[in-house]
């Protein structure tokens, strides 16, 4: 017996664990009025997790348990203290929202506090196990998220559509992972790089490698995978479609790149195509169906999958050209952080929006701004952000994008970053037709000047931390550059 | 050779039990189906000398979650006609096709990949073939306890939502 578990590296995780239960116990004595207490607790135990993670990142000591399977390293923290203050954010839209619907409560703050534990889980996992049960307890819990609107046919089909694709991904994905056990006889991610040394050009290798891909590229909704996103987005609860967007997405693609990254860096030739034809093929196919749409929640959904193009964009050319993967690695943890935050701001102005216009519809949000300015404010600066104009945060991570593209160079690189360019204009496009609609059209008659109910004050404090991290970002980058170091001590590490 | 035959036999088992899961018409036969599927599996594992797994796919899957579908198949009705109209009249055609690539790509592996799986790589076999529940419980409850405990997370999640998703409020069939 020679393990050792140290509770304090854990403890963000043990914190979540707690809050939960209290949250699932206190559902059973709450009477109905009472309810909200619910999501008190687990605000609260969701703003204590952080807690531990200053400390650890103040201590900044390495920490690995279970024989190199669970690290606490700076890598980990910076992305548990995004999933931290993502979840805490969209814990805030939650709020007025599930309460005013009249959800189920308890369940419901149960199911998404043990889905950001996943998310905890996955950023510390360091083999192929732990981050499979951390893929699973993230995102099994947003499949019955996706259907809590239970009266409406469009949720029950958002989140059947989410179950059968999902699972069907997990399979794949669950398959080419033990292919690649069945093949090195290893399960840990250092122990997978060393053994898959030379096997690139092994057919089973291939095989291995791209089931594993197709698996995650679900998880990310990377286009040709991407079909379930927009119907999900559309039908589920709001809320639970930003939490889908910012966190599980962030989630799924840690995963996707520490798996790359850290296990089969060896196998880039194999895996590197397949990475650069995801990148182009999400941007160009979530772009071009994003300029179609009129639902603002089927736009974001699309434009998530055409960001999640983005993303993969550096790592992907670097790896390709096979030079400065470290850069390239780095400038997609930058670009995964900073759309968090912006999207998730996105998505709190979809809320309000919603509900001071009561339709999803971008006509219906015509003279929006000239109504409500502050929330017309705001939803310029999250969309601008999401194109990427300066001064906001969304600019510099478009710049660390191309920076490491061009840092990487080479011909299939070079092509890469045309389409990018090319995309980021059509995306503009369509940012600025929201905008546009918003702040240059006529108002409809029929749209109240005065709001029926106000936003809720939870929800007025997301859209505040979101904005004020989008804007001051922007202004100081150098936060945002911090996370780029911390993934490349990993590099340096693993 | 004594394995390899057992292998084939149980290989095939295992495929004809699953193509019944998707053609049978009485979905009774497809729960049958299964339940063969599930058994020549189990055969498997006993064949890579894992005991308990194969006791444990015989007792939990084999027992208690078929007899579970047998009684979900029961309560909606065995007799029930189903509707098997297709929209997508391509589709028949097109998974045939798919599905011929996927047999000709395992094939191809099969032919010309000359790989190892893990037991001639050197994988440890464990030295107590009658004691493998010792074998599994102690890296279990050791090295993955916290993937053990995280799973043990994911069952409450499943019994947690199915409840809320199934359970049924009289007064607000509209908006749940």
């Amino acid at each position: 017996m020679t393990w050792e578990i140290d509770y304090l590296a854990l403890a963000p995780e043990l914190v979540i664990v707690v809050t939960l239960l209290v949250v699932l116990a206190l559902d059973l004595f709450l009477t109905r009025p009472n309810k909200y207490w619910t999501a008190t607790a687990a605000v609260a135990g969701t703003a204590l997790a952080a807690i531990p993670l200053v400390i650890l990142a103040v201590e900044g000591e390495n920490v690995s348990m279970f024989e190199g399977s669970y690290v606490v390293d700076e890598f980990a923290l910076v992305l548990k203290g995004l999933f931290v203050v993502s979840a805490y954010l969209v814990l805030l839209l939650s709020h007025h929202y599930i309460e005013s619907e009249r959800f189920y409560q308890g369940e419901y703050y149960f199911l998404l506090l043990a889905s950001v534990l996943g998310s905890l889980v996955m950023a510390s996992a360091r083999d192929l196990i732990i981050l499979f049960i951390g893929l699973e307890l993230t995102t099994g819990p947003l499949f019955l998220l996706a259907g809590w609107r239970k009266g409406d046919a469009k949720s029950n089909e958002a989140s059947v559509k989410y179950f059968i694709l999902g699972v069907l991904s997990t399979a794949i994905l669950l398959w080419g992972m033990s292919m690649l056990y069945g093949l090195t006889g290893e399960i840990t991610f250092a122990g997978l790089a060393t053994a898959t040394a030379g096997l690139a050009d092994e057919p089973a290798m291939i095989v291995a490698v791209l089931f594993v891909i197709v698996g995650f590229a679900f998880k990310i909704s990377a286009a040709p995978f991407h079909f379930w996103a927009p119907d999900t987005y559309e039908g589920a609860p709001t809320p639970v479609t930003a939490y889908l967007s910012v966190n599980s997405k962030a989630a799924g693609f840690v995963a996707f790149l520490l798996v790359m990254y850290l296990a089969l860096p060896e196998l880039s030739e194999i895996w590197a195509p397949a990475l650069w034809i995801l990148a182009a093929a999400s941007m160009t196919l979530g772009n071009l169906s994003a300029l179609r749409q009129s639902n603002i929640v089927r736009l974001l959904a699309y434009s998530s999958i055409a960001q999640a193009g983005f993303m993969l964009v550096p790592f992907a050319a670097a790896a390709v050209a096979g030079t400065n993967i470290e850069e390239g690695f780095s400038a997609t943890v930058i670009y995964l952080v900073i759309y968090a935050l912006m999207n998730v701001g996105a998505f709190a102005t979809v809320i309000a929006g919603a509900n001071r216009t009561a339709t999803g519809d971008i006509d219906g949000w015509a003279g929006l701004g000239k109504i409500d300015a502050r929330l017309g404010v705001l939803i310029g600066i999250f969309f601008f952000s999401l194109a990427g104009i300066p001064p906001l945060a969304g600019w510099f991570a478009k710049f660390a994008m191309f920076r490491a593209v061009i840092l990487a160079g080479g011909t299939a690189t070079v092509v890469l970053a045309v389409i990018a360019a090319v995309n980021a204009v059509i995306a503009l496009y369509y940012y600025a037709r929201v905008i546009k609609a918003v702040w240059l059209d006529d108002a409809p008659a029929e749209v109240p000047a005065r709001a029926e109910t106000p936003p809720s004050v939870s929800l007025r404090l997301a859209l505040l931390i979101s904005a004020a991290l989008t804007i001051v970002i922007g202004f100081f980058p150098a936060i945002a550059t911090f996370v780029g170091d911390a993934s490349r001590i990993i590099a340096a590490g693993g | 050779m004594v394995e390899t035959i057992i292998f084939v036999l149980m290989g095939l088992a295992a495929i004809a039990g699953a193509i019944t899961v998707v053609m049978a018409r009485n979905p009774v036969y497809s729960a049958i189906g299964l339940l063969g599927t599930l058994f020549a599996v189990a055969v498997l594992y006993v064949l890579q000398l894992a005991h308990f797994v194969a006791a444990v796919q015989v007792i939990v899957y084999a027992g208690a979650v078929l007899t579970l579908f047998l009684f979900v198949i029961m309560l909606i009705g065995v007799d029930k006609e189903e509707n098997r109209e297709e929209n997508l009249r391509f589709q028949r055609p097109v998974v045939g096709v798919l599905a011929g690539v996927i047999v000709v790509m395992a094939a191809a592996l099969t032919a010309f990949g000359d790989f190892d799986w893990v037991p001639a790589s050197g994988a440890v076999i464990p030295e107590v073939t009658n004691g493998t529940i010792q074998a599994v419980a102690e890296p279990l409850f050791t090295d993955w306890v916290l993937a053990f405990e995280a799973t043990a997370l994911l069952l409450t999640i499943a019994a947690a939502g199915a409840i809320a998703l199934a359970h049924y409020r009289r007064r607000e069939s509209t908006d749940g």
